[in-house]
């Protein structure tokens, strides 16, 4: 290896199996998780984020978070910042938050509002909101200075479900394969999810989390529901088929039923609000989830639908941003939205703080080879496989 | 009287920045979207930007550099980010031709384009 390799997969990269024992073994109830370095080892993040996080579609903002012409946001992917801008056509951008004059960061504040143009504050090179340079000092005496070609560098956008995802990579993967295809591998189909109408639902409420934890063991943990008996009462409460350990994301189109008493997806088991009008009959009164890797988790429950997004900040940070959305109408009459949010807010709290629980043990000797899945998780073995072929040298 | 272009040339919320004209620094001509034509120098004189990159809205023109703003029809400065105003000159049409009379009062320039007006 040399030191030019701009994101190095180390090459003492740990198998996720340990070498097995002489002979054949018997199919075995624990399977392997990942060594302990895949959740502490700085050249392995570093991997993941060129590897993983900047050639994947990644769900950066609500459309609604871009309200109006001239709103931008800047968002972090992988190790880039990136600058999303409504248009004055409405057609929302994405640039690399980069001025091509000397480089200088564009746009400093996580959003805002500009009228026109984004301006570098250094030598105000000015972008129209095309990303087209369209003024610099003296440019006028600088004609061949070609304004398309060195303008803001775009960055692929697509709108889905309401959310605004980009792809940092000059090729991006198929969106529909790799996004899409994530919902229909859990639901089994593209419809189901169309149900519920998501882009046509609002945000009633946004809640951050900063986690002092890997990125991978916050998707393991969604991924399964081995702990949602032991540290997820409320949750518990409402899906009772919980209780057995086995996650809805263990099966194909499976939601997990609301128990008998329970009369909505809230904290106490109370009302919520009036079902979203797509939603099926057969999907009424069940709790499906969904993980779109590498950084989405989406909830979908009879009358509201929660939204994970995560950002890896380092080996050991994640920043968690999660939406809740509700019918138009439910936000704009002011109802008490506390009941709904509470209760998935609770189980991210749960959940956070036992990842921020694993995290500082991760280093111990005696994870070095790792821990073990038992048979409600071995479905986690094939993300691990995941991340390690996308990690793999050899990987296109 | 100078001719700029034809006036199919250039649509309503269009701009021609017009150059190598005699004795004169550069010039921006408008088609407004409601319909008017207006010509003004076309060097913001706060600093070095074209006004013909600018934005328009009503009878004034934005520079896109610093947002300095000046009245198309008598070329006014807002006194704010500019202090100098532009010249506004006469625009004319003739058979769907646009033509400019230059105003003759001395242009005010900003030092960097003052300079390269001169080499």
């Amino acid at each position: 290896m040399t030191t030019l390799d701009p994101a190095p997969v180390p090459d003492t990269v740990p198998d996720a199996a340990p070498t097995a024992g002489p002979g054949p073994a018997a199919p075995s109830s624990l399977v392997p998780t990942l060594g302990g370095r895949w959740y502490t080892d700085p050249g392995i993040f570093a991997a993941e984020q060129d590897r993983i996080l900047e050639r994947s579609w990644t769900c950066v903002a609500h459309a609604g978070d871009l309200a109006a012409p001239g709103a931008y946001r800047t968002v972090t992917v992988g190790r880039e910042s990136i600058v999303l801008v409504r248009g004055r056509d409405q057609g929302i951008r994405a640039f690399f938050n980069v001025c091509r004059h000397r480089g200088a960061r564009l746009c400093v504040e996580p959003e805002g509002q500009v009228r026109r143009s984004l301006q570098c504050p250094y030598h105000a090179w000015t972008y129209d909101l095309t990303g087209t340079l369209i003024a610099a000092p003296n440019l006028t005496s600088m004609p061949d200075v070609d304004r398309v070609s060195n303008g803001l560098a775009p960055v692929a956008v697509r709108e889905w479900i309401g959310y605004v995802w980009v792809c940092v990579a000059p090729d991006p993967p198929s969106f529909e394969s790799d996004v899409i295809g994530s919902v229909i591998t859990r639901l089994g189909d593209v419809e189901s999810i169309e149900h519920y109408g998501i882009e046509g639902l609002a945000l009633g409420r946004r809640i951050s989390y900063d986690v002092a934890a890997n990125w991978k063991l916050i998707v393991e943990n969604f991924m399964e529901c081995y702990h949602c008996a032991t540290i997820h009462p409320e949750l518990t409460e409402v899906l009772p088929e919980f209780a057995d350990g086995y996650a809805a994301q263990y099966f194909v189109g499976h939601g997990a039923e609301f128990g008998e008493e329970v009369q909505g997806f809230t904290v106490d088991g109370s009302a919520g609000h009036g079902r979203i009008p797509g939603v099926a009959e057969a999907q009424d009164r069940r709790y499906y989830a969904i993980t779109i890797r590498p950084q989405v988790f989406v909830n979908l429950v009879p009358d509201h639908v929660i939204v994970h997004r995560m950002t890896p900040l380092a080996p050991d940070r994640t920043l968690v941003e999660v939406d809740w959305l509700f019918l138009p109408d439910v936000v704009a009459s002011g109802v008490d939205l506390d009941p709904s949010v509470e209760l998935f807010h609770r189980v991210n709290v749960q959940d956070f703080d036992a990842c921020e629980r694993t995290q500082p043990a991760m280093p111990s000797r005696v994870y070095a080879d790792g821990g073990s899945l038992v048979p409600s998780e071995h479905h986690i073995a094939e993300f691990h496989r995941w991340v390690q072929d996308r990690l793999a040298p050899d990987h296109p | 009287m100078i001719y700029a272009c034809q006036l199919t040339d250039l649509p309503r919320g269009g701009s021609l920045r017009l150059t190598d004209l005699p004795g004169s620094p550069p010039v921006a001509l408008f088609h407004t979207e409601d319909g008017e034509l207006y010509a003004v120098d076309d060097t913001c004189t706060h600093q070095d930007a074209s006004l013909a990159d600018g934005f328009v809205e009503d009878c004034a023109v934005e520079c896109p550099l610093h947002a300095a703003i000046f009245d198309l029809r008598t070329g006014e400065a807002d006194g704010m980010v500019a202090r100098f105003p532009v010249r506004a000159h006469r625009v004319m049409i003739e058979d769907g031709a646009v033509h400019l009379q230059l105003s003759e009062a001395v242009p005010y320039l900003p030092p960097g384009a003052r300079r390269s007006v001169a080499s």
